[in-house]
């Protein structure tokens, strides 16, 4: 207990360490030593996912649209031996397209009619049927008839319409989804010893979670958006961070994860995913001189000046433009004297001061 | 599509001319006119047939190579020619003339199936390589065994040669460039290449050729410093001289008025004394050969006042000119070695002085050879106390055995044993790019030095300078040519205590010529900031720096000033005299603050009392 004890005590920072700095310089140094480089992940075959400072970046810019959304989808123990389960599950996330399923097409853009040449393997492959891509084309293209003659669907535009609007309403009918999630544009199944799971490239998180057989603690996402609007922001702190770890993980750069901790916290202590920046953590920061000496220094000082702003001096930045002792470290504790107390030092009659 | 795709389409300069049946047969035909003589030799043709077009090209800015034609598996400079070119009596441009050699571009290379050397040529070569070491430039060629080091070194090589200090021209002693050096006893290298020969590079040698040992000294070599014999500092290696010169001229002003070179009179302002302008001649510039020193005057200049209005207040009779002379700047030092006044085609008198100042190479100047290998003097050892051979020979300069096996430059070490066989048999040695294998080389040195009694591979025992104890292992030694680079501790070394500070923000001024301090970034800041030491950050920013003290109103929050007349702080915003308190900031903050002012931001301060 007293070993505990001690360790804990050891592992506290002390009054006024400057946390913040101390972290910056940490990630900052690792980052310097990571390269820009892409890695190919094993698995999720040519896919490459983000990885180094460039995906580092993207975390901390909070970008809205991460470059290569991943999930890793695993089963509880009853499916996830069960290959042909998976594998059932897997085809019920990829999304299918109408250009997957065709060898080819010709179109005659006069006529307003489009010759669909539908691969049989391929559908076989997606499991899907002729007559279900038929009946999913016609109810959701209300302008079109749909016929066919063996793996031959012909399109009918039924409308006159001029040649642009055909093609481009032909363009989509060719894009149309027929079966899949949303977002999910493939998906492969690996093995972990005797399990198998289920790797996919682009991430729709309530979509899979729907499916039959996913549970939602089984999934993972790298995209923190989504992440922060189906469970919310705790665990999008968490995510950050996890990311984050990742990161410097596979560059082999070793790193106390309290500071990659204290990021995220920073990052998500508002409720919502602010960037490191301009717009901001550092755009948030109470000193006006503080945000000033960073970026836009005649914005914040005009608005200042409108809204008659108050700097109460508290940050180190500010300390150090004004010229004043910083608040952190050595400059933290002050020394209080009690007036009353000193009457009791005053020097004796005849005692020299 | 069909027909029209079939035929080839014609480019001349990038300009669709028209189309042919079959390009390659049509640009065979070109080729073999030019060869004949009969179109211009620098035009080049292509066939490309990916694109089934034929680019030909004569227009300025092309890169282009000369290759020696071989025709039916035979090169066309035969037995025969090449005997006439032994012999003189016929040259290159003769080879050019007849088709035998020509000179393709970028683009035509791609045509081409060239063979390195002659006993490589097969029946689908069409081209042979004038020699290997063509590849190259001239700089390139510079250096030797070039193939024996990691590929990465060589652009280091390259840089380091351009740096080095030479003998770039004869008339060093008439010559007014900015900066330039001159070593002063350059000598040619024990091993150089066909290139170096031929462009004569000997005549403006660039280094000198130093008896290395591969051997650490104390520690006074470690990481890449080298650690060099006094003994043969006093005898002139790397000495050189550097120049600087200082140039000024007689500007011309709006409304006639003109600078003048003359010795300042003591009515001028900025007039700094008689004793400043002693080393001046009667027009105003250093004699030669004058010894001046740092803040010494070389050229008195005499400049009409800034401001018209200045002459025009006190009346005609007051000369408010200013001195406006040039000076050496700090660190600086030397002999005038050249004067010059002469005129701009504009007709205004400019002049130039050229100071000279000898530099003997001291701890911190760099020197490196031609294999990337450079470092900096660690230590001047005296010759007494610095390993020898049984021979009695005292090496000039240690090199750390670890700078080598992680650099790759073996290149380094097979010049060192090369060199060492040329000092045995008295033979320049051939470093030319891919003119021999490296076994070979080997051998023939080792052979060489074998025969005149020294181990092979060029090791030798060595003694110990300090105790004449034998050291424990065979100590690789040999020649190795060394150049003194430009970067010098002279040029470079300066300090600061106290100095001037910039007038606008009151801050110590930059950099070696105006005595400035070395900054105190952002990355510094926090630093001091993540250790939590307050107090050495506020004397670095504040107390070493700008401070400056304020009177700040304690009504208003506004900045006072001190009434000298009544010995009282005033606030002007309220009139008060009392309530205001004497605030120490940085003077950039007060800067800030008036500027705040002037875009109609008054920042209050509110005083707390602790
Ligand atoms: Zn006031």
């Amino acid at each position: 207990m007293i070993v505990m004890a001690k360790r804990s005590n050891s592992g506290k920072v002390q009054y006024g360490e400057p946390v913040g700095v101390v972290t910056a310089q940490s990630l900052g140094e690792r980052s310097t030593q990571m390269v820009l480089r892409t890695f190919h992940q094993a698995g999720v075959s040519s896919e490459v996912i983000s990885a180094g400072l460039p995906r580092l970046i993207e975390i901390v810019d909070a970008r809205k649209r991460a470059k290569h959304a991943l999930m890793t989808i695993r089963f509880d123990k009853g499916i996830a031996k069960d290959y042909e389960r998976v594998k059932e599950i897997k085809q019920k996330l990829e999304e299918v397209s109408i250009n997957t399923l065709i060898n080819g097409f010709d179109e005659n853009l006069k006529n307003g009619t489009m010759l669909l040449h539908f691969d049989k393997d391929a559908m076989s492959a997606h499991s899907i049927t002729l007559r279900k891509v038929m009946e999913i084309l016609s109810s959701r293209f209300p302008d079109i008839e749909v016929s066919n003659e063996g793996n031959e669907v012909t399109i009918r535009y039924k409308k006159r319409k001029d040649v642009r609007g055909v093609r481009t309403a032909f363009v989509h009918v060719r894009d149309e989804i027929v079966s899949g999630v949303e977002g999910i544009q493939k998906a492969v199944i690996n093995s972990e010893g005797e399990t198998f799971y289920i790797a996919v490239s682009g991430s729709n998180l309530k979509g899979v979670m729907d499916i039959e057989g996913v549970r939602p603690e089984n999934i993972y996402t790298n995209d923190i958006f989504e992440v922060l609007s189906v469970f919310g922001i705790e665990a999008a702190r968490n995510a950050i961070a996890n990311e984050i770890a990742y990161v410097f993980d596979i560059e082999k750069a070793s790193m106390n994860f309290k500071h990659i901790a204290l990021l995220a916290d920073t990052m998500t202590y508002s409720g919502t995913i602010k960037s490191v920046g301009r717009h901001g953590v550092a755009g948030d920061k109470e000193s006006v001189f503080a945000r000033a000496a960073y970026e836009e220094t005649i914005k914040h000082f005009v608005n200042a000046g409108f809204f008659s702003e108050t700097d109460r001096l508290r940050g180190v930045a500010e300390n150090i433009i004004i010229g004043r002792q910083i608040t952190v470290g050595t400059g933290k504790v002050k020394l209080m004297i009690k007036n009353e107390e000193l009457e009791r030092f005053k020097p004796e009659d005849g005692e020299k001061e | 599509m069909g027909k029209e795709s079939a035929l080839c389409t014609i480019f001349v300069d990038g300009k669709n001319i028209g189309r042919v049946s079959d390009g390659a047969a049509f640009a065979t035909e070109i080729r073999a006119n030019r060869r004949k003589g009969l179109l211009s030799g620098e035009i080049n043709v292509a066939f490309i047939k990916e694109l089934n077009e034929v680019h030909i090209n004569a227009d300025k800015g092309r890169v282009r190579k000369p290759y020696i034609v071989v025709e039916n598996g035979k090169s066309k400079l035969d037995d025969q020619l090449m005997e006439k070119v032994r012999s003189k009596e016929i040259d290159f441009n003769y080879l050019v003339r007849r088709g035998i050699i020509e000179y393709l571009d970028a683009e035509e290379e791609e045509n081409i199936y060239a063979a390195m050397r002659e006993n490589e040529i097969n029946s689908k070569t069409t081209h042979l390589e004038v020699d290997p070491a063509i590849m190259f430039g001239v700089t390139v060629n510079g250096s030797v065994f070039p193939e024996f080091n990691s590929v990465g070194k060589h652009p280091l090589a390259w840089q380091l040669m351009k740096q080095a200090q030479a003998l770039p021209v004869m008339n060093f002693s008439n010559r007014f460039g900015a900066r330039s050096f001159l070593l002063h006893y350059p000598q040619a290298p024990l091993i150089d290449s066909v290139t170096y020969r031929a462009a004569n590079l000997s005549k403006h040698a660039n280094g000198q050729n130093l008896i290395v040992a591969v051997t650490t000294y104390h520690g006074y070599n470690m990481s890449d410093a080298v650690v060099v014999n006094r003994a043969s500092i006093e005898r002139g290696i790397g000495r050189s001289s550097f120049f600087k010169t200082y140039a000024d001229e007689e500007r011309r002003y709006p409304g006639g008025q003109q600078d003048r070179f003359t010795i300042p009179s003591p009515t001028v302002e900025g007039y700094e004394g008689e004793q400043a302008y002693t080393k001046l001649g009667e027009d105003g510039i250093v004699e030669e050969e004058m010894e001046v020193n740092e803040g010494d005057i070389v050229i008195g200049k005499v400049s009409p006042p800034r401001f018209l209005e200045e002459q025009t207040a006190f009346g005609a009779g007051i000369d408010k000119s200013r001195d406006n002379s040039v000076k050496l700047k700090a660190g600086e030092s030397g002999v005038v070695d050249n004067v010059m006044v002469t005129e701009t085609s504009g007709a205004t008198k400019i002049v130039k002085v050229v100071v000279r100042s000898e530099m003997f190479p001291e701890h911190g100047d760099k020197m490196g050879s031609r294999h990337a290998q450079k470092g900096v003097i660690g230590s001047i050892i005296p010759q007494e106390e610095m390993p020898f051979t049984s021979s009695g020979i005292v090496p000039d300069l240690l090199l750390n055995p670890m700078g080598l096996p992680n650099r790759m430059t073996a290149g380094h070490i097979l010049e060192m044993l090369g060199a060492k066989a040329t000092c045995v048999n008295g033979i320049i040695g051939d470093g030319t790019p891919f003119a021999r294998k490296g076994n070979d080389l080997i051998k023939e040195y080792g052979d060489v030095l074998e025969r005149s009694g020294y181990d092979r591979y060029g090791n030798e025992m060595l003694y110990d300078g300090r105790t004449g104890r034998r050291l424990k292992s065979e100590i690789f030694i040999g020649p190795v040519y060394y150049f003194r680079l430009s970067q010098m501790t002279k040029l470079k070394l300066q300090v600061r205590s106290r100095g001037p500070v910039q007038i606008l923000t009151r801050q110590p001024t930059e950099g070696k010529p105006r005595s400035g301090g070395i900054r105190f970034e952002e990355m510094q800041r926090d630093a001091l900031v993540g250790h939590g030491a307050s107090i050495l950050l506020k004397d670095r920013m504040l107390d070493q720096s700008d401070k400056d003290s304020v009177w700040i109103c304690r009504e208003c929050g506004d900045t006072g000033y001190m009434d000298r007349v009544k010995n009282v702080p005033v606030c002007p915003m309220c009139g008060g005299t009392s309530k205001l308190e004497s605030v120490e900031i940085s003077y950039a903050f007060k800067l800030l603050l008036d500027e705040l002012k002037s875009m109609h931001i008054l920042a209050r301060i509110n005083l707390k009392s602790d």
